[in-house]
């Protein structure tokens, strides 16, 4: 989940919870209010009444009365019981008839040695008649301010995370590695954005001077390589050619340069994975799939025979590659099928179908050979990266990666889906834009 | 023919002067780019082999000299840096062709003889092998007027090969590299050449047996043709 959107949500949800706790309070809250309204405004009536009968004395105030609709009453009287009074509290009362609830304020007091009686009650309904509309503005104005405050809570967190966004954005979803392209500063007021966006402009800085440092390096050691390894091989076959030499050490020299061959090829094949790295290729080339994959074929048919398998390629004429290096294009073919065929069984299959789903295209290099198992799949592209059953055969573990070099620069997609002893299925997703029908 | 060979590495240059003295190539050798230089102003030559990483001089403005002072001599770049840039320019200018550090010596040669054919447009190229007539021009195999079409391309190219390089013992590592030398890819000694021998053996052996295909054992292979 998004920060934001967590944000939002957590703002959202923490308001929802605190309203909803104020709103069940809000009952008791404004009962509370009420009474103590009610029972200072009781006090009050009492001192007033005590005011007027200690100034005119208590005789024409002793009586009983209530107001028309029993809403309020007053009430002032000889007291029989000794006890002193000074409560407020809610009682019943019956009053023609009508039970009614009433706070109500009982005194008592001695005047001329009399004991006195005085209440003065209000009618709890009408002390809580105010509670329901109170309530509901009081929600009414909550949800809506609650509202507003999400409103601006969200458009400032928009405001205040947008760098965030840009940053993620642009310096790490837009990015192709290893090619980063120039730095732009992600503008913002936050220091700790400023920070992040210059730490991953620095991170990023330091990993492609390190990429760069390895391409610049493998290119000048292998071509650098090249001249000693050239001189190498034409001496001994200058001294092959030599008819004073015996064969005994013509089989020697032979041996000799069979190992010059093999560093000979890890060379050129380091070499040409740099290549590609740095972009040295064209990709200018227009070829018809099919007729790519036939001279492939030529090249391969003689390991084909020699382990009996046997192939088959499903390619529409139609097709054709634009927009590629044919040299580099042939390679990935051709090392792919010459995996296909080194890992498989004698009187093993190959297939070679091309397919098309709605605008994907792909194709998919299918064999019946040894399989890779689940733990190697994912070094499987790892430069001289050997597994255990290819230990027979004659590699040096670059086949794989001269393939992801090739199709990574032609932006190809690769996708192995492989079971152990049942084969390989190496699937190539093409971008539109390399295929013309 | 005359060969001047501009190659700053001596041992190189040596190895490259020997090979092609072997294969009657008259040579001369420079180790400097300034020293060749005086050389393309004064003497005319065949061939003018060039190594484009010369400390002294600019190969590319060798070959440029070159082109000028010698227009009739064919030019080869020989080059560890075989980048496609270079590769394009140094056609641009004149070079007949291009060899990348590190070829076989047996390479270098099939060019030049191949340059030398379509330059001086020399008349179709047949040799009889025991009753097989082999066209090198169109690459074609005969017995008697009965043409051969079985043999495959790849197949032809090592019988060129041999035939070209008649009489020597090729190693299966020359025919490999010769016939598959552009792939790259991560095979070392893997040997398809017995395979293709055995192929090429077996459509012949239709015909006649094909004993002039000769295996040295051990060693590789050799077409003899007497001469």
């Amino acid at each position: 989940m998004k920060l934001k959107t967590k944000l939002t949500l957590f703002n959202t949800i923490s308001k929802l919870v605190i309203v909803t706790l104020f709103v069940l309070l809000l009952p008791a809250l404004i009962r509370n209010i009420n009474q103590n309204f009610t029972d200072s405004k009781l006090q009050k009536q009492k001192n007033k009444v005590l005011k007027i009968i200690s100034a005119s004395g208590i005789k024409n105030y002793l009586y009983a009365a209530y107001s028309p609709l029993k809403e309020e009453f007053y009430s002032l009287d000889e007291d029989s019981l000794d006890e002193y009074l000074d409560t407020i509290k809610n009682e019943k009362r019956k009053i023609e008839g009508d039970t009614i609830e009433y706070r109500i304020l009982s005194y008592n007091f001695i005047v001329a040695k009399k004991n006195y009686l005085l209440e003065i009650g209000k009618s709890v309904d009408t002390i809580e008649e105010t509670t329901t509309p109170l309530q509901n503005i009081a929600f009414e104005v909550l949800v809506g301010m609650i509202l507003l405050t999400i409103l601006a809570d969200q458009v400032y967190s928009n405001y205040v995370l947008r760098p965030l966004d840009l940053i993620i954005k642009t310096k790490l979803i837009a990015h192709k590695f290893p090619n980063f392209g120039s730095y732009h500063k992600v503008k913002t007021s936050t220091s700790d954005f400023e920070y992040l966006d210059i730490s991953i402009h620095k991170m990023i800085e330091t990993i492609e001077s390190a990429f760069q440092k390895e391409r610049e390096f493998i290119s000048n050691a292998s071509h650098e390589l090249m001249t000693p390894i050239s001189i190498l091989q034409s001496k001994i076959e200058n001294m092959f050619e030599r008819d004073d030499i015996v064969d005994e050490l013509k089989t020697r020299l032979l041996e000799m340069q069979k190992i010059l061959n093999r560093l000979k090829s890890i060379t050129k094949t380091l070499l040409l994975i740099s290549q590609i790295e740095n972009e040295q290729f064209l990709k200018e080339d227009k070829i018809s799939l099919s007729v790519l994959l036939g001279e492939v074929y030529d090249e391969i048919s003689i390991r084909l025979q020699d382990k009996n398998i046997s192939y088959e390629a499903y390619i529409p004429e139609e097709w054709h590659l634009v927009n590629v290096n044919k040299f580099l294009l042939f390679n990935l073919f051709f090392n792919l099928i010459n995996n296909a065929i080194k890992y498989n069984h004698e009187n093993g299959e190959i297939k070679v179908v091309a397919t098309r789903e709605n605008n994907v295209f792909m194709i998919g290099i299918i064999d019946t050979g040894i399989g890779i198992s689940a733990q190697e799949l994912p070094y499987i592209f790892n430069r001289f990266k050997k597994f255990r059953q290819s230990l027979q055969q004659d590699s040096f573990g670059l086949g794989l990666p001269i393939v992801k070099s090739i199709a990574a620069f032609h932006q190809i997609k690769i996708e192995v889906i492989s079971e152990k002893g049942k084969g390989s299925t190496f699937k190539l997703i093409l971008p539109n834009f390399l295929i013309e029908i | 023919m005359n060969v001047l060979i501009i190659e700053d590495e001596k041992a190189l240059a040596v190895e490259l002067e020997i090979f092609l003295t072997n294969y009657n190539y008259i040579c001369e050798v420079c180790f400097t780019g300034a020293a060749a230089s005086e050389k393309i102003g004064v003497n005319l030559y065949d061939f003018i082999l060039i190594d484009l990483g010369l400390p002294d001089y600019d190969g590319l403005e060798l070959l440029k000299e070159a082109k000028k002072n010698n227009p009739e001599a064919i030019c080869m770049i020989l080059t560890a840096r075989a980048e496609v840039y270079d590769r394009i320019k140094g056609l641009d200018l004149g070079a007949d062709d291009y060899l990348p550090k590190p070829f076989s010596l047996l390479e270098l040669q099939s060019r030049m003889q191949a340059i030398t054919r379509r330059k001086f447009g020399l008349k179709q190229n047949l040799v009889d092998l025991g009753g097989f007539l082999i066209n090198l021009t169109d690459r074609t195999i005969s017995y008697y007027n009965t043409e051969i079409n079985t043999i495959t391309k790849k197949e032809f190219d090592l019988v060129a090969y041999l035939i070209l390089h008649k009489n020597r013992t090729l190693t299966r590592s020359q025919l490999s590299e010769h016939i598959w030398g552009s792939i790259i890819n991560d095979d070392y000694d893997s040997n398809y050449i017995d395979a293709h021998i055995k192929n090429i053996r077996k459509k012949l052996n239709v015909y006649a047996p094909p004993d002039w295909l000769e295996t040295v054992r051990g060693l590789g292979y050799k077409i003899k043709i007497n001469t």
